[in-house]
């Protein structure tokens, strides 16, 4: 089987692994803000509107005010307010929370579209400058290391952005007295709350963390990657990053892991021009292989004990 | 003390009120996408003018024809029926079905192939046997999330959400460059047999003159009388049989329910094949009835999407999931015409059904009630959504540990 | 319960009769000169697809500009709206609909049969029945193009650029980025890949597809890992994608093609542009339609018409290859050079 045997030569190669750290990356951060979310115990299932509005932002602003740095700031404010949207329909108001998601996910949709009606007519949206777009950043010393080198220095400077608040993630939440509130709230909230724990603080700063983390992805993505806005770039990432989430148990390094592996397979479907794979079972891979984790073929996979439930208090 | 009378209102006027959150849910909805369009620069009146047009014919003043605008909505509201049927359904169980997608795509796919291989069989056998093919695609791929469900508690949200991509990614495999393409590069299928259509309810006459155009414009089909049967099928089955009431009860409680004696795991299964079937039924039908063959537009479908704002909208009940499905096929066949006459963009529509979405989720009308005094409803508010809906913590047994 | 359900179904379906009877077409009352309405309906990628849709509106435009015709524009959502937008303008009388896209045969196949009396284009496509068969409507006139003459224009360039060593890492690697692989995609890279293995025998062409015509980043990475394999002019055939595929070849410091429109600006490693120029198609149709010389069957827009060609970008193209893209071009509209539409092996 000669694709099997070209497959295998290509996971030698040093550039696989970078594309795949790169591919992994665009779907970690917003699984790690459905993680810190969910643990908060608020079902989040719009990271793909989230990351959606911010990359059209981002690109907007990067356009207009010609600085990255502005323009990923803009990403991050955009992803934190419709971010803040889902927060206070499931959290004050109660809202069924994957209705909510659903629905900002569609909101992003259309907006995002309608605006670039708005914004700029039927021109293109344009692009953004080779200089002002996120950097890539080749350490000094580090990146000569074969292998390894071209593979994890040489990146984009949001990969290591991204690396560094994978490792915070997981250092917060298993590590410090925020980590296990916030856990807390997911797991027992009443019992929290009797603790004096603020359980509707923790919450709103876990969805409005995800809405942040959604928009740097959405920053990475337009202008880090990409340097333009095309009407749903963010591709279903938003959902794969969901399945990433649960078939990382809902921890960070989990998740990361889950990350690798989608991003292993898009790394491997770019070399179609060398490799013949069918795209069609390569596309529907990654939602097999959450179906198989889910199956508890890979251990059993639960959520955080209150996930998903509104907070009422002295309502157990 | 004792405590004040509520006048007992007729019931006509109880249903009404009823409606008050459902439809103040969607009037907000309006309310909000007009203040988008007026900070955008455009008309709200002009939009939602032609909006209201396309969707029910009636004020057009671009030279729509009225019956033509009626016929396009009801061909789209015919599947919004029945999946929003498939949506409920599972509702009710505390089961959120967002698999509807992958469902109907199922069905599509199976009554597809069924009427294209089997084609030369006469309608009286191949109709029902394409149907019935739709119905089982559909149970087998909502049975898979069922099944994960009762056995390893696998959240449902997120199975069916794998089932849809496994499925868009399945009809493409088979119609681009793939066994059922009609020929290399048409990204179609073979159209199904004759025996596999159904018919439109006027004659496909080009000549024929109904209403000012050729009767073969309105594409209103059969298929509406199945959706509706579907949703009195819904209601039977419901409110009228012991696996209704089963339902319901686990929906409730899955704690009463086990000890009331009844399988939770037996009635998830269940719930999630017949809502499947619903849905794959739903697909069936827009093969049979609209398109003829399965193309790749099906890759990018949101019917199943729109039938979770649809059995929301409609409380759940078969009547209001009819209504809401006639909304949403006005808004659907409105968008289109709201851009060609008013100049704006179609996608405002999907800004409109996520605002409607937010507005009944998060029940607006009914905290904008009880701070305006006077508006307050007597009667408990009918649910909205299943409180079991994110309490997956039910079905699996979860270690809570804190360390 | 139940009764008073049914009577709510009975009584909506009533109203909805009354509407209907009690509305009608209104007709436009009779103007002086004669302004002409024209429709047109794009396919799902919308108006800022970067391909077909946007230059189709582009198209329209000029000929609003030119002839002072009404031009409306409807936007397909998905596939359930070609027929009821097509019909929608047909039904109010439009001089012209304009279809854009293949996978909107059936529906101007149907639409066109239903309205003898109204105009219909098709960019790409013919009006055609279930079975992919051109019903030939008087009314439909299909317009087609030779995409594989645009990609053999690029191609030469590309095969020179090779030959003689004047690409960015000559290696002898060129390629191809495809969105998905059907004809309109593939018949580009066809002529690219003839005419540059024509130019120099022993190149290589890598063909990739992204499988995605929106998301700039799948094609990124398709392109990145054709860089890898020692590509150095990378033609891009994947609409919104494809920008990626621009940037991916700037960032790398090699050549890139763009396609459809001239993609100039899209990116300095832009040198050329594999042109397919269905805003002249679509505003050929409306002229027709205006002056009245309308008639339906095929039109092939091709270099010999100048309804496909390439446009030079960013880079200056030494005389001789310049001359030699010149004697290609010459011999395509003579016939004595005709590229394939299927991608040679």
């Amino acid at each position: 089987m000669t694709p099997v045997f070209d497959i295998l030569k290509l996971l030698l190669t040093a550039h696989l692994w970078q594309a795949t750290l790169t591919w992994a990356v665009l779907l970690l951060l917003p699984a790690l803000g459905g993680v810190i979310s969910e643990r908060s115990g608020v079902v989040n299932i719009a990271m793909e509107g989230m990351m959606l509005i911010a990359a059209f932002f981002g690109v907007t602003a990067d356009i207009f005010w010609h600085n990255v740095w502005l323009a990923t700031g803009v990403a991050m404010l955009a992803g934190a307010l419709l971010a803040s949207v889902h927060a206070v329909v499931s959290i004050r108001f109660r809202a069924d929370q994957i209705v909510s998601g659903i629905a900002i996910n569609i909101f992003a949709a259309g907006l995002t579209v309608f605006l670039i009606g708005r914004f700029y007519g039927v021109q293109d949206v344009g692009h953004v400058s080779q200089a002002q777009l996120l950097p890539n950043v080749d350490f000094p010393l580090l990146d000569k290391i074969p292998f390894l080198g071209q593979v994890v220095f040489q990146q984009n400077v949001m990969v290591y952005v991204a690396l560094v608040i994978l490792v915070l993630t997981h250092v917060v939440l298993f590590r410090t007295r925020l980590g296990l509130r916030i856990r807390a709230v997911g797991e027992q909230p009443q019992a929290a709350d009797t603790a004096g724990i603020n359980v509707y603080l923790i919450r709103y700063g876990a969805v409005i963390t995800s809405g942040l983390l959604c928009g740097i992805a959405g920053a990475f993505l337009a202008i880090g990657v990409s340097n333009t806005f095309t009407p749903n770039m963010t591709d279903g990432r938003g959902y794969i990053a969901l399945a990433a989430m649960i078939f990382g148990k809902w921890t960070p390094f989990g998740a990361f892991i889950a990350c690798l592996i989608f991003g292993l397979g898009q790394a491997i479907y770019d070399n179609n021009s060398i490799i013949h794979i069918s795209p069609y079972f390569l596309s529907m891979l990654p939602y097999l292989l959450t179906l198989v984790v889910l199956a508890g073929l890979v251990g059993r996979a639960t959520p955080p004990a209150n996930d998903g439930v509104p907070y009422v208090p002295g309502s157990e | 003390m004792a405590r004040p009378r509520t006048p007992r209102l007729p019931p006509a006027i109880r249903r009404l009120r009823g409606l008050g959150m459902p439809l103040g849910s969607v009037l907000l909805a309006f309310a909000i996408g007009g203040a988008i369009l007026a900070v955008t620069g455009d008309n709200p009146l002009t939009a939602y003018g032609a909006l209201v047009c396309g969707g029910f014919g009636i004020g057009c003043t671009f030279g729509e024809n009225p019956a033509l605008q009626i016929s396009n909505t009801i061909v789209f509201f015919i599947p919004l029926v029945t999946t929003g049927v498939a949506v409920a359904l599972p509702f009710r169980a505390g089961l959120f079905n967002i698999g509807a997608e992958g469902q109907l795509l199922a069905g599509s796919i199976a009554c597809a192939t069924i009427g294209i291989k089997l084609g030369s069989l006469p309608t009286p056998i191949l109709l029902p046997l394409v149907l019935l093919g739709g119905m089982v695609a559909g149970a087998l791929w909502a049975g898979v999330a069922g099944v994960l469900k009762a056995t390893v508690g696998a959240h449902e949200v997120v199975t069916t959400i794998m089932m849809n991509y496994v499925a868009q990614w399945f009809l493409r495999y088979l119609i681009v460059g793939g066994p059922l393409e009609l020929r290399p590069g048409t990204s179609k299928s073979f159209p199904i047999g004759h025996g596999a259509e159904l018919a439109t309810l006027l004659p496909a006459s080009n000549s024929m003159i109904i209403f000012g155009l050729p009767a073969s414009v309105y594409r209103v089909h059969a298929g509406l009388l199945i959706a509706l049967v579907a949703a009195a099928v819904f209601a039977f089955l419901l409110w009228r049989t012991s696996l209704g009431y089963e339902i319901r009860a686990v929906g409730q409680s899955q704690k009463a329910t086990r000890y009331a004696g009844v399988s939770v795991p037996r009635t998830v299964i269940v719930t999630m094949l017949i809502a499947g079937a619903f849905s794959g039924l739903a697909g069936a039908v827009q093969i049979a009835g609209v398109d003829h063959n399965l193309t790749d537009k099906y890759f990018s479908d949101t019917t199943g999407f729109d039938a979770i704002a649809v059995a929301l909208l409609g409380l759940g009940s078969a009547v209001g999931i009819v209504l809401a499905a006639l909304l949403f096929g006005a808004l659907h066949s409105g968008g289109s015409v709201m851009q060609a006459d008013a100049g704006i963009s179609s996608n405002l529509v999907l800004v409109l059904q996520a605002l409607i979405l937010f507005s009944i989720a998060a029940n607006f009308i009914g905290h904008i009630a009880d701070v305006v005094p006077g508006l307050r409803k007597r009667e408990a508010p009918p649910p909205n959504a299943p409180p079991a809906a994110g309490s997956l913590a039910e079905a699996a047994a979860p270690p809570a540990e804190l360390a | 319960m139940g009764h008073s359900r049914l009577r709510l179904v009975g009584l909506v379906a009533v109203a909805l009769m009354l509407v209907a009877a009690c509305g009608g077409t209104s007709t436009g009352g009779g103007t002086a000169t004669k302004q002409y309405k024209i429709g047109l309906v794009t396919d799902i990628g919308g108006l800022n697809d970067k391909s077909f849709n946007h230059l189709a509106y582009l198209g329209l435009q000029k000929a609003i500009q030119d002839f002072g015709v009404k031009g409306d524009v409807t936007e397909s959502k998905s596939g359930d709206d070609y027929i009821p937008n097509l019909t929608n303008f047909a039904s109010k009388g439009y001089d012209l609909v304009i279809g854009v896209g293949f996978l909107m045969q059936e529906a101007i196949g149907t639409v066109s049969g239903q309205f003898p009396n109204v105009h219909f284009a098709i960019i790409d496509g013919a009006g055609t029945d279930a079975n992919g068969n051109d019903l030939q409507h008087a009314n439909v006139a299909s317009l087609l193009f030779r995409e594989q003459d645009a990609g053999a224009m690029v191609g030469v360039i590309a095969g020179m650029l090779e030959k003689q060593g004047k690409a960015k890492k000559n290696q002898g690697v060129i390629s191809a980025v495809g969105g998905v692989s059907i004809p309109p995609v593939n018949r580009y890279i066809a002529g690219y890949k003839w005419a540059a293995a024509m130019e120099d025998p022993g190149i290589k062409v890598l063909i990739g597809y992204s499988n995605d015509f929106t998301d700039p980043a799948k094609c990124k990475g398709v392109a990145q890992s054709q860089i890898n394999q020692g590509a150095d002019i990378l033609f891009q055939v994947a609409g919104g994608c494809g920008l990626g595929v621009l940037q991916a070849a700037g960032q790398a410091g090699v050549y890139s093609v763009g396609v459809d429109a001239d993609q100039k600006d899209a990116d300095p490693s832009v040198i050329a542009s594999a042109l397919k120029k269905v805003d002249v198609a679509t505003y050929t149709a409306i002229q027709d339609v205006v002056k009245g010389t309308f008639s339906g069957g095929v039109l092939t827009f091709s270099i010999a018409n100048d309804g496909a060609g390439y446009a030079l970008d960013n880079l200056t193209l030494p005389a001789d290859i310049q001359a030699e893209v010149t004697k290609v071009q010459n011999e395509i509209k003579a016939g004595t050079l005709t590229p394939p539409a299927d991608i040679p092996a």
